[in-house]
């Protein structure tokens, strides 16, 4: 039961892993690019999340504004600062037919962007964590001696959701098919129409969206919210990532099902300070036994999403 | 239809085309010949888009595209099947049609895929199969089917016969003949310069990016002293895999 018990927390905890997993796959599935932004994009949200709902708008244009308001406000946030950073650190039309090295130039900034944005929040609202006033986070469920809380019970739904979404998105819609084409072939999907310059703002706009819900989630899920929390997180969506396999959505969620279970088991039986070598561990072993990772077709920018 | 006039493509310090100059009319097939390295597939990324030319102009339906975006030219109805194929490997035979219409928001999208699995029955029964399944020749087939799909007036097809078995050659040539019967003109490129030749009515020789001959497909399939000339034994690339576009 107790065993039960456990699993039932790690799935409710890697299913954070799994939006923010699946946001990392996305951009290098599609653009072959390790987008270092992403625990920002998170972080972002989740601390203007909390500004608006304690403080209020800036300039003092409103008072303290509902939580739901102040995350929605949060993820919006997210969106255009990914917006921001595909306009001035992907460039991509600049280095399609630049030499290799210049691929080192969008992770570079990005990067950037990762220390100016964590900077800045720093700056503005100092380092400490912020409690988030969310709903309260121990209403609980109890089905048959099992407790299920019911924010993680919606963020749960909520990340299927988007993982669904997100496959339909790219399978069946005229969009997501101009994204796989450009994944696979960027030559091809050029020569038949489609605009590079047009379809990767889309892949960041979808970035900052995955990002920004899972930073709500994780906001309202924990209560609590730090200019470092996207560290931590992010490690461990990357982790799983490539547990999963790099470049296939489905491996992302499962990476991510994998590094909460992982962490869940870590912290019962060592306690929280080998959560990252258990976690890292694997993600070398997996490399090692499976070097595409368990769903993985070793295709990275190669259209298999 | 198409009308370009002394068209430059340059990478870096290498002038792959030099000023050359070619017309289509409307529903004609022209072919453009040359040896590996002659500038041919360069010329037709440059007719599309996919490469900027370094000068001159290119004017399809009296509209000047010199600057427009390869959609641009896909809406005006060029169309280009690339070298190689480049069919999307990780697409099912369906979605790689689909992949044609990708500008296209009328709704008569499923009729035209319709009629292109009429035309090509293999890919009929094989439209939710991985496109990696299938053989050379009908990704040829699908590659085509693709571009027909975006209701193109001109397609330009770049060394379609390469590595198909003879019987494929056979139906591509058949293809091309259906198609122009249909009102659709066609620029192709080949090293298949006999097959080429019969089919064309106008053809150009290209050499080293240069534009070295002109003229109907007779008078060149009969001064094969000429064209074999420029078209044997070029350069050192002659016999080593076309260069392969980044
Ligand atoms: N992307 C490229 N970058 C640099 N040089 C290129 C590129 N593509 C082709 N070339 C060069 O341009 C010349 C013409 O090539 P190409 O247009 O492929 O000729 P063809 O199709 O007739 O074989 C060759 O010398 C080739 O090496
Ligand atoms: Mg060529």
């Amino acid at each position: 039961m107790l065993l039960l018990q456990q699993i039932i927390n790690s799935v409710m905890l890697g299913s954070v892993y799994v939006t923010v997993a699946v946001a990392f796959t996305l951009t290098i599935g599609i653009l072959n690019f390790l987008n270092f932004t992403i625990p920002t994009l998170f972080m972002l949200t989740g601390m203007t999340g909390w500004a608006i709902a304690y403080w209020g708008l800036p300039m003092g244009l409103s008072g303290p504004l509902p939580w739901p308001v102040a995350l929605v406000i949060g993820i919006l946030v997210a969106v255009l600062a990914s917006l921001v950073v595909e306009r001035f650190t992907f460039r991509y039309l600049k280095t399609r037919y630049g030499d290799s090295t210049e691929h080192a130039i969008p992770l570079v900034s990005s990067l950037g962007f990762l220390l100016v944005l964590e900077n800045l929040v720093q700056i503005g609202y100092g380092n400490d964590s912020q409690r988030f006033p969310g709903p309260d986070a121990d209403l609980t469920l109890n089905i048959g001696g099992l407790f299920v809380r019911i924010p993680q019970l919606v963020s749960l739904l909520v990340t299927v959701a988007i993982v669904v979404g997100l496959t339909l998105l790219l399978k069946r819609s005229r969009i997501g098919r101009g994204l796989r084409a450009i994944a696979e072939n960027p030559d091809a999907a050029n020569i038949l129409g489609v605009d590079t310059a047009r379809v990767v703002p889309v892949v960041f706009m979808l970035t900052g969206l995955l990002c920004g819900l899972a930073g709500a989630l994780f906001a309202v899920n924990y209560g609590e919210v730090s200019p470092f929390m996207g560290e931590d997180i992010g490690t461990k969506a990357i982790a799983g990532m490539v547990i999963g396999g790099l470049g296939s959505i489905w491996g992302a969620v499962l990476g991510g099902l994998v590094v909460g279970l992982l962490e869940m088991m870590t912290v019962h039986f060592f306690g929280a300070d080998t959560v990252q070598v258990v976690v890292w561990g694997a993600l070398l072993l997996t490399l090692i036994a499976y070097p595409q990772g368990l769903f993985g077709h070793n295709s990275i920018g190669k259209g298999k999403l | 239809m198409l009308e370009v006039e002394n068209l430059d493509v340059t990478y870096g310090r290498t002038r792959a085309v030099k000023s050359v100059s070619l017309t289509v009319g409307e529903g004609e097939i022209v072919t453009v010949l040359g040896a590996n390295g002659a500038g041919k597939t360069s010329l037709l990324r440059a007719l599309q888009g996919a490469v900027r030319p370094s000068g001159g102009r290119i004017r399809f339906n009296g509209r000047d595209l010199t600057a427009q975006s390869p959609a641009a030219r896909v809406r005006d109805g060029m169309v280009l099947v690339p070298e190689g194929r480049q069919i999307f490997v990780s697409m099912t035979v369906e979605e790689n049609l689909l992949m044609g219409a990708y500008l296209r928001k009328d709704a008569s999208v499923d009729r035209d895929i319709a009629s292109i699995y009429e035309r090509f029955p293999n890919l009929a029964e094989r439209r939710y199969a991985s496109a990696s399944s299938l053989s050379g020749g009908e990704q040829q087939m699908l590659a085509i089917g693709r571009a027909l799909v975006s209701r193109p007036r001109l397609i330009m097809l770049d060394e379609p016969s390469l590595g198909l078995s003879p019987l494929f050659v056979e139906r591509l040539f058949t293809l091309l003949g259906d198609l122009n019967k249909d009102g659709i003109g066609i620029l192709l490129v080949e090293q298949n310069t006999t097959m080429a030749l019969d089919i064309a009515a106008r053809g150009y020789v290209l050499e080293l990016g240069t534009n070295v001959l002109e003229d109907t497909a007779e008078a060149l399939a009969s001064n094969t002293a000429l064209t074999e000339a420029y078209l044997g034994g070029h350069g050192e690339t002659a016999t080593e895999e076309p260069a392969r576009l980044a």
